[in-house]
């Protein structure tokens, strides 16, 4: 690398991601939530779409969009082990590059997931690809690989017969790396320059499939990653322990930062404030009705709104968790988490029927259902007036 | 033409950063190629080497079609590791050529794929890129990949012969089936085919002997375990070369060996039945398996309990991992039997999960190549001492429903 190159790279590595940008999974620190305004309201097969573009294979993870690039990746072959990471201009849809990888570590995962589970985080110069085998790779936005690591080769008793679906996320010119697993388990930040440890921090063993969220608390940015245990926080600079809250504990669904509260899921969704030190007394908020099972809840405009299992549409009220409504749905099961923008918020079901809800009502009335008719377990990107949904099969613009 | 920007890669040496113009290939590129090559198989641990790898890898691709053959070749020795790095840059190039409407070599690629001495993995890459450029090239290949040192080209070499037999006559079927059936090494082909030789042909085969499955064993337990201590807590068997002795087990009974016998078509030994159900216990299995002659093999366990592998005293694998999935032979370790008898101990540990969902404990395992097929020349002692090929089973049942 060039030192012109290397600096440049440095340079926009610490540049914050745009507005526009979806740049991790559930966009901006994980919240699923968009400044934009304009999105769209109704599509289908036939309607609504600005594009689709066929994909090589299945994934569960969810579209990223920085600039005008889309990063996908996919999992395919009889044993999930051949590893895609594609690029797609987002404005055509048209595929940028593709690139390709062989699983170095165990591929067996539930069937509903996928070795492409974890969903890739960009920046302007490129993205980042974690698979649930393991393997991690950084490529420039043109597609040029920066530097590839196989995790189960570096610490070889990493395994989960279930499959890894935790996401990394970017902290400056650091990823953020979570690997709870039952073999050795860490959180690791990796310079992305070159893809060395800058910390790695031992974790229990168990398998997780949450997201680290990022704050900044007293001039500290701190990761939080809530695994069996709790919810522990960590320098981001350091990888030093910073506190621990036992009372948040993840498995599947990632927590929310919002108005200077974590709301967590824990039979239910809780919130709790957070100061400098971290928690700050006793939750200020509880609803047992608001169960957001494999999707993460969504905090917006006033509410939480979570999906589960079966289809159970729930709002409550952010401040009192007083419950607004419950709807049972025909949406059936959801893995994909609501994501909200502009007054309404998506809540998606692995049959690929997005219902469209106004966040201001106090009371259940879809502005509309959408069906692609295709299997969505990733949760959908906003950026750009629209929504980015990839199917088993497509990548979806849906909007303007 | 070639273009060398001398640059810091790799360490001691001053060579190129090099960027590709149309042209012909020289010798001191094919130097320089051979060291941007060996930079990129030099990554290591941990991010090792990544500075020099970067430039390497950019140069690599810059150099074009030319680059194509001698990255898919460095495949062969390098490690899985650096194997990616290749990997990426061979379709990194592919996609350039694509781009540019130059074909990719052809004849080269066919020469690649055919040649069993280079990496089932590379030979995967070669085929998919030829396949792609040339769709005629799988009704020509495949045929020669039915019994592939590659699982995917063996698979779709498979699956292709699959699909003509729907065509032939009962008897020609028939034979087709049973050549089908011994290449076969996916689960799912090889339950397909063995259930058409069956229900079609009346024509049974032996799906154990087939996997070459252990059914036979010596079994001892319970003795104490405690998740997080499974891979650590060492019991006396597991350094045994014969069955025998008596322990002091879990809760200080005495344990003793016991011979099992399992009739299960997938080779699983139920040890809630061959011992009892216990929580936080461990029990050891002991198989005696003769090689007529010194054997590579790979020692693959499949179960939902925490494992460890040894062969003749060896540990060869081991893993903790309690009740996430139960899939075939994610547990896999490799020796190299001895001519005449050799000892495999498994130990299997329960941990003290109360759901449903949590209380099997249970294994198969089985010795076979690379490939996941049957060695030869490898007989298993019963429990008489007599020797019998390996997964032979006269009345295989198969497990129900809800006990899978």
């Amino acid at each position: 690398m060039t030192k012109t190159f290397a600096a440049v790279v440095l340079a926009v590595a610490a540049a914050p991601a745009v507005a526009a940008d979806w740049a991790q999974f559930k966009g901006p620190n994980a919240a699923g939530v968009s400044d934009e305004k304009g999105l769209p309201v109704e599509w289908g097969k036939d309607k609504g779409i600005r594009w689709k573009t066929a994909l090589p294979a299945r994934g569960v993870s969810c579209p990223v969009v920085v600039g005008n690039r889309v990063y996908v990746t996919c999992a395919s072959g009889k044993r999930d082990d051949q590893l895609h990471v594609l690029a797609f201009d987002a404005t055509t849809g048209r595929e940028l590059w593709r690139r390709q990888l062989l699983a170095t570590g165990p591929t067996s995962c539930h069937p509903k997931s996928s070795m492409a589970a974890p969903t890739p985080v960009a920046d302007e110069t490129g993205v980042y690809a974690l698979f649930a085998s393991g393997d991690l790779a950084a490529f420039d936005a043109d597609g040029t690989l920066r530097w590839y690591r196989s995790l189960v080769g570096d610490y070889p008793t990493i395994t989960n017969q279930v499959g890894m679906a935790s996401s990394p996320v970017l902290v400056g010119d650091k990823l953020i790396v979570p690997m709870d697993n039952d073999g050795e388990s860490f959180l690791a930040a990796v310079d992305t320059r070159y893809g060395k440890n800058v910390w790695k921090a031992a974790r229990p063993k168990g398998i997780n499939w949450v997201t680290p969220l990022v704050r900044e608390a007293g001039g500290v940015t701190e990761v939080l990653f809530a695994g069996p245990s709790g919810t522990t926080a960590y320098d981001a600079a350091t990888g030093q322990q910073r506190w621990v809250y036992k009372e948040a504990p993840g498995n599947i669904p990632t927590a929310s930062l919002a108005d200077g509260l974590l709301y967590y899921p824990a039979g239910g969704v809780s919130a709790v404030r957070l100061g400098e030190a971290g928690v700050e007394g006793k939750p200020v908020m509880t609803s047992r009705l608001a169960r957001p099972g494999m999707a993460s809840p969504l905090v917006y405009g006033g509410k939480v709104f979570t999906v589960d299992g079966q289809g159970f549409v729930t709002a409550v009220e952010a401040k009192t968790g007083k419950l607004l409504y419950k709807e049972r749905t025909k949406l059936g099961e959801a893995s994909a988490s609501p994501v909200a923008g502009d007054g309404k918020v998506y809540v998606t079901s692995e049959k690929g029927v997005t219902l469209v809800i106004p966040a201001d009502k106090d009371t259940f009335d879809p502005l509309a259902t959408n069906d692609l008719g295709e299997e969505v377990l990733g949760t959908p990107a906003i950026s750009g007036g629209s929504l980015f949904i990839r199917t088993d099969k497509h990548l979806y613009r849906i909007g303007k | 033409m070639i273009r060398l920007v001398r640059g810091l890669w790799p360490a001691g040496g001053a060579v190129l950063l090099a960027l590709s113009m149309a042209g012909a290939w020289s010798v001191a590129a094919d130097n320089d190629l051979k060291l941007g090559l060996d930079a990129l198989k030099s990554v290591g641990r941990e991010g090792a080497n990544h500075e020099n790898a970067a430039p390497a890898w950019k140069a690599l691709v810059g150099a074009g079609g030319e680059a194509l053959m001698p990255a898919l070749a460095a495949i062969d020795d390098a490690d899985p590791r650096a194997g990616n790095w290749l990997r990426s840059a061979v379709s990194a190039i592919a996609e350039a050529e694509a781009r540019a409407s130059r074909p990719l070599p052809a004849g080269k690629l066919e020469a690649f794929v055919k040649d069993g001495k280079n990496a089932p993995s590379a030979r995967r890459v070669a085929f998919d890129l030829l396949a792609k450029q040339d769709p005629a090239a799988k009704d020509r290949l495949l045929p020669g990949f039915l019994h592939d040192k590659s699982p995917d080209l063996r698979r779709e070499a498979i699956a292709a012969e699959l699909a003509k037999l729907g065509k032939a006559d009962p008897a020609a079927a028939k034979a087709g089936l049973q050549k089908l059936f011994a290449a076969s090494r996916d689960e799912d082909q090889v339950g397909a085919i063995a259930k058409k030789l069956e229900e079609e042909h009346k024509s049974p085969v032996g799906v154990t002997e087939h996997y070459a499955f252990i059914n036979r064993w010596h079994v001892v337990g319970p003795f104490p375990n405690e998740q997080g201590k499974a891979l650590t807590l060492s019991h006396p068997p597991e350094a045994l070369t014969e069955p025998k002795g008596i322990f002091k087990g879990k809760g200080d009974a005495e344990v003793a060996w016991k011979h099992h016998a399992t009739d299960d078509k997938m080779g699983m030994l139920d040890l809630t039945r061959a011992i009892a159900v216990h929580k936080d216990a461990a029990a050891y299995a002991l198989a005696v398996v003769t090689a007529e002659k010194e054997t590579p093999a790979e020692f693959r366990v499949t179960t939902q309990n925490a494992v460890q592998i040894f062969l003749n005293g060896k540990k060869v694998f081991e893993r903790e991992e309690y009740h996430h999935g139960e899939v075939l032979d994610y547990n896999s370790g490799a020796g190299v039997l001895k001519p005449g008898p050799n000892v495999i101990v498994v130990k299997i540990c329960q941990n003290d999960q109360k759901e449903p969902w949590a209380q099997k404990w249970r294994f198969a395992a089985r010795v076979c190549d690379p490939t996941g097929g049957p060695l030869p020349g490898l007989a298993l002692l019963d429990a008489a001492g007599k020797p019998v090929p390996l997964g032979h089973n006269p009345n295989p049942t198969v497990r129900k429903e809800d006990d899978q």
